[in-house]
């Protein structure tokens, strides 16, 4: 390229994608050829440099990625022939024959015990159309009450297609969007962002829990990622609407919620104030949760209006009678807030305890290397601690965010908060640490993102979130599945423990420091150490769950990590660093243009 | 260009996180067919090899296949050593799954090193070209389909196919490309079919002098002949010594077998067959007589005597005559003019003839005509245009093998995905060719691969719909005959190819 006017980098729009790339997938050897950085980009080869439509490069993405996905759908699901209570699969299946067979004001009143519906409106609707469809197949797969437990294949096959169809309407399609609005950002060309999508989606934490242990959680990330791609393109208003749909898929989406609240108050304080935009913000989130509640509601005056009664062992929502204004039973309003108050309730249970199972959190990392035990404290307290620590950990990235609403730190915020949630808020699982990976494997279609800095990074939360999950795969019998989707996607990526290559690059430009290898190098040997000893040496007996809690410490301290990294990148995104420094580096570079 | 992208170890890596994945999937009776040679080979000694009969599903692979499976046996032993009872019928352990899928996968190997030479050995200017096919039988939906999960060793059995075809390139290579061959049809007999091919160019280019057809070359014929007699005595020697020949041959060779296979291979005879059916109909028009026996035999298509109702029986002799006859020209041309490309058509040939006029031919065989077609599709232009309703065709011809839902969407995914990448890689890369092109093959091949997606919806979806478990044949026939157009016009291309080049 010939010496550019320094205006050149503003009209991003109509540069042509140029043959030597910058974003990090091409690497030069001794003899100054090109090569492939990493595996994935080999595969992008052959279409380097022709102009191959994205009407062939995006089907057959996802073609690919849907084959990995189905088979491994093939493998055995959570709770499969697992009695009494199996698992997830159950649950889901339970919603769907729940929703499709009772009334509306039923569906969050019935039996809590076996499975009770928990999630948001949207998954109640979500498992409602999917009953419908399933029941016309084969109604004996949802016969509500008789069909607990059904290990039917024929069942298997239904519900792991309505997870991979409900993945391809709406995670997909928004995943491609955020590549694109990320493309357009960072002005990085068509293929190299390809390559990033299929890092994105080939990302084996989400695939193993989704399409193995069995979840649907790409719906809610789907929305999460459209949300992104709405704030990157500029449309505040559709970003909205999109995170109401997240969190009414799923409450686990409130892991973003400050984050995506920041920056969109952010940009209506900075440059300047802007009002108008800061009253349409409020008024289409209030009605996007409007319209999310109003099948619920709607299914109310209808059953109201032909008296079905609520189940005889329902117990007026706790939520209700705290009220400090009662509510007379004959108003005509009563069973509307009995149902919104239910709703809540259900969704959002403050009596469960501060973590559930083992979570690579810092309360059961604490709690469960014998550091400290925490039930000697009253649960309040601890709430209220969690609550602190939570608030510490996420005001800083938000603020950021808030005072400097920059649309390139958006992933960086979104991780850093996510990972603060994960790390210190109660109530956390251990699939949970898909929310801040999603963000965080988003990176790669960033600036740079496939340079080896920052692919190391993705992939060491990658990596690090999988082994966490491994204990939870092990009982769902998707020990190999794990191994398999891990290791390729570490090979893809030339990550450990397929490869050090990203931590043998030389030059002078994304590059890790001495001590992020020295960190990820270690984290990866005792990864590799703990699965050995996991597979030959039994722990002693009495400390049977040894392997599980040094998983559980080391995730804790490595997802910490993570944090950090995402903190520390986003502080320098925003330029509030010594404004100097980067000015400084933008002589240089302008220095070398010429 | 030095290096091609992706390599095709990289190419593996994928392919075999795939393999893996699908361990848990449909697997059809080989399955335990191969675990019961398994146990045969291990617990038995070898004079009860081909007599054993406690399973059906009896030992009736050549000898080297034998041997093949009392290695794998031995390293089973470490698996699970109830897979190696002879009287576990149908014992499927995850063990005995797992460790039987991981042979498949890493016997494989041996297919990936002969691709690589064959890319190695190719001219310079040709590199692209021939990584291009070795990827593409590589990743063929064709082996995942039979091999990883319906159950069988294909991609070892074709990797030393290759290997062999490899070695005849030099004429340094060729008694070992013949002694290759030989250990091959020992391993699997189904590559019979194409030793008239390898019979013709060993004896032309090795045992015949390069100017004349008149002087002889004892010192090659000794050669060949003895280390082939002693590959055939290895294989066939304590058979012969334990007095079993006649019984290990009525094993290899059933001729009870009918005339179709269960699910209609595409071939002459499933156009035959279709075209029996549609004169049922016509001939109270036509005053034909109607075999009312076979109307409804036909349309059943269990292995059994096929019979017709309307055209004549056919005899195995028959197809025999017709086979050799289809054989025999593409031979003369090998014969006239020995070249390693000349010779490759000819395989090609062999194979195409016996899949379309042989005996019980099996849809699995198709591969027989993919695998050396695939290299040398991307000769030019010419080439390809023959080879792509082939590509089309013979993989869908594959798809009745599996029938049930779980696996429906990776057989068609992956075929799509591989026709997809393949053809237009192809495309791009194949060369112009020389001569202008006689056929109007390509519009015949869009309108062939246009054609075949709304077949595939309607077999897959609509038919089940509409008539609900009812005529449960058509769809099998329309494959079947679509599939059998693909591969006879594929066939007749090539065939104006080959003999116009």
């Amino acid at each position: 390229m010939g010496p550019s006017p320094p205006t050149a980098h503003r009209s991003r729009k109509k540069r042509k994608p140029e043959h030597s790339t910058s974003n990090g997938a091409v690497i030069f050897d001794s003899s100054k050829t090109e090569k492939p950085a990493f595996p994935l980009v080999a595969f992008f080869w052959p279409a380097k440099g022709t102009n191959t439509s994205q009407w062939i490069t995006l089907p057959v993405i996802f073609m690919l990625v849907f084959l990995f996905r189905w088979c491994t759908g093939m493998w055995p699901y959570s709770g499969f022939q697992k009695p009494p209570m199996h698992g997830d699969f159950e649950a889901q299946r339970h919603w769907m024959e729940l929703t499709a067979n009772l009334p509306v004001t039923h569906w969050y009143f019935h039996d809590l015990e076996w499975w009770g519906l928990d999630y948001p409106p949207l998954t109640a609707y979500h498992s409602w159309l999917l009953g419908r469809i399933g029941w016309s197949i084969e109604p004996e797969w949802f016969r509500l009450y008789l069909s607990r437990g059904t290990d039917d294949a024929g069942l298997k096959v239904f519900m792991r297609a309505t997870v991979v169809v409900s993945e391809y309407l709406v995670y997909i399609p928004a995943a491609v969007l955020c590549v694109r609005q990320l493309a357009r950002l960072h002005n990085i060309n068509g293929w190299e962002s390809s390559i990033a999508l299929t890092g994105l989606l080939m990302q084996p934490a989400t695939i193993l829990i989704d399409h193995g242990h069995f979840q649907y959680n790409t719906v809610m990330l789907g929305f999460t990622l459209a949300t992104i791609a709405c704030m990157l393109a500029g449309r505040p208003l559709w970003s909205c609407v999109f995170f109401v749909g997240a969190l009414g898929f799923k409450q686990m989406a409130l892991f973003y919620a400050p984050a995506v609240a920041a920056y969109l108050a952010g940009i209506c304080f900075s440059p300047r104030l802007d009002i108008p935009r800061l009253l349409g913000i409020a008024v289409v989130t209030l009605a996007s949760f409007a319209v999310l509640f109003l099948p619920l509601l709607l299914g109310t005056a209808y059953d109201t209006y032909r008296n079905v009664p609520l189940p005889s062992d329902s117990t007026l929502p706790p939520l209700l009678s705290s009220l400090s204004w009662q509510p007379s039973e004959k108003a005509w309003y009563y069973p509307y807030l009995t149902q919104l108050a239910q709703t809540l309730h259900r969704i959002f249970p403050f009596s469960r305890g501060l973590f559930e199972d083992k979570v690579a959190n810092i309360w059961c990392a604490i709690h469960t290397s014998g550091l400290h035990k925490l039930h000697n404290y009253d649960s309040a307290l601890l709430s209220r601690a969690a609550l602190g620590l939570t608030l510490a950990s996420i005001i800083p990235p938000c603020a950021l965010l808030f005072f400097r609403p920059r649309e390139a730190m958006i992933p960086y915020a979104f991780a850093a908060t996510a990972w603060g949630f994960f790390l210190c808020s109660y109530q956390v699982h251990e699939k949970n640490v898909l929310l801040p990976l999603l963000p965080m494997t988003l990176l790669l279609a960033t600036d740079g993102g496939l340079k080896a800095a920052t692919r190391a990074w993705v992939g060491f939360a990658n990596t690090l979130a999988c082994w966490t999950l491994f204990p939870l795969l092990v009982k769902d019998q998707l020990r190999i599945p794990y191994f398999v989707l891990t290791g390729l996607w570490a090979w893809l990526m030339g990550l450990p423990p397929a490869s050090v290559g990203a931590y043998t690059v030389s030059g002078e430009e994304g590059r890790l420091s001495v001590v992020s290898k020295i960190l990820h190098l270690g984290v990866y040997s005792i990864m590799v150490a703990w699965h050995l000893l996991e597979a030959w040496v039994p722990p002693p007996n009495d400390k049977p769950d040894l392997w599980v809690v040094a998983n559980v410490c080391l995730g804790a301290a490595g997802f910490g990590l993570c944090y950090l990294w995402c903190l520390w990148r986003l502080v320098e995104e925003s330029g509030l660093l010594s404004g100097m420094r980067s000015t400084k580096r933008k002589e240089e570079v302008s220095k070398k243009k010429q | 260009m030095t290096d091609q992208y992706p390599t095709l170890l990289q190419c593996a890596v994928p392919a075999t996180a795939l393999k893996v994945l699908l361990w848990l999937a449909y697997r059809s009776t080989d399955f335990e067919v191969h675990r019961n040679w398994l146990a045969i080979t291990h617990s038995l000694p070898v004079k009860e090899w081909y007599y054993e009969k406690t399973s059906e599903w009896t030992l009736d692979y050549p000898p080297f296949f034998a041997y093949f499976e009392w290695l794998l046996s031995q390293a089973a032993h470490f698996a699970d050593l109830g897979m190696l009872e002879v009287k576990n019928l149908n014992y499927d352990s995850w063990q005995t799954v797992h460790f039987q899928r991981a042979t498949v996968i890493v016997t494989e190997l041996v297919l990936v090193y002969a691709l690589y030479l064959f890319v190695k050995s190719s001219p310079p200017g040709s590199k692209k070209q021939a990584h291009a096919a070795a990827l593409s039988i590589l990743l063929s939906p064709g082996l995942l389909i039979i091999d990883h999960i319906h159950f069988q060793y294909n991609g070892f059995l074709y990797g030393i196919l290759i290997l062999s075809v490899v070695l005849a390139r030099k004429p340094s290579g060729l008694l070992a490309s013949g002694i290759m061959f030989a250990a091959l049809l020992c391993l699997k007999h189904i590559y019979l079919y194409l030793a008239p091919a390898y019979f013709i160019y060993l004896l032309r280019a090795y045992c015949l002098g390069p100017r004349s057809i008149f002087t002889i070359r004892f010192v090659n014929c000794i050669k060949l002949g003895v280390s082939i007699a002693v590959v055939a005595g290895v294989a066939f020697g304590p058979f012969v010594y334990y007095n079993q020949i006649q019984q290990v041959f009525s094993r290899l060779f059933p001729f009870s077998r009918g005339l179709c296979h269960a699910y209609w291979a595409p071939n002459a005879w499933a156009l035959y067959s279709f075209s029996d059916r549609v004169l049922i109909y016509a001939a109270p028009y036509l005053k034909l007589p109607v075999n009312a026996e076979a109307v409804n035999s036909v349309t059943r298509g269990l292995v059994g005597d096929t019979s017709f109702a309307v055209l004549p029986d056919i005899s195995p002799r028959t197809t025999f005559v017709m086979t050799l006859a289809a054989q025999i020209p593409a031979l003369v041309k090998l014969f006239l003019r020995p070249t390693w490309d000349n010779f490759v058509g000819t395989l090609t040939l062999c194979a195409y003839a016996s899949f379309l006029f042989g005996w019980h031919v099996h849809e699995k065989a198709i591969l027989l005509v993919i695998v050396p077609f695939s290299l040398l599709a991307l000769k030019d232009r010419r080439h390809l245009g023959a080879f792509r309703p082939l590509a089309v065709s013979g993989h869908v011809s594959l798809f009745p093998l599996l029938f049930t839902a779980m696996e429906f969407p990776v057989k068609v995914v992956y075929t799509v995905v591989w026709l997809a990448v393949f053809l237009l890689a192809f495309d791009r890369l194949a060369p112009p060719s020389e001569k202008p092109r006689v056929f109007l093959l390509d519009r015949f091949s869009l309108l062939y691969i246009a054609v075949a997606i709304p077949l595939l919806v309607y077999c897959s979806l609509v038919h089940q719909l509409v008539f609900g478990a009812k005529y449960e044949f058509l769809p099998l026939m329309f494959i079947s005959s679509y599939s059998a157009i693909g591969v006879v016009g594929s066939w007749v291309g090539f065939l104006v190819v080959f003999f116009t080049s």
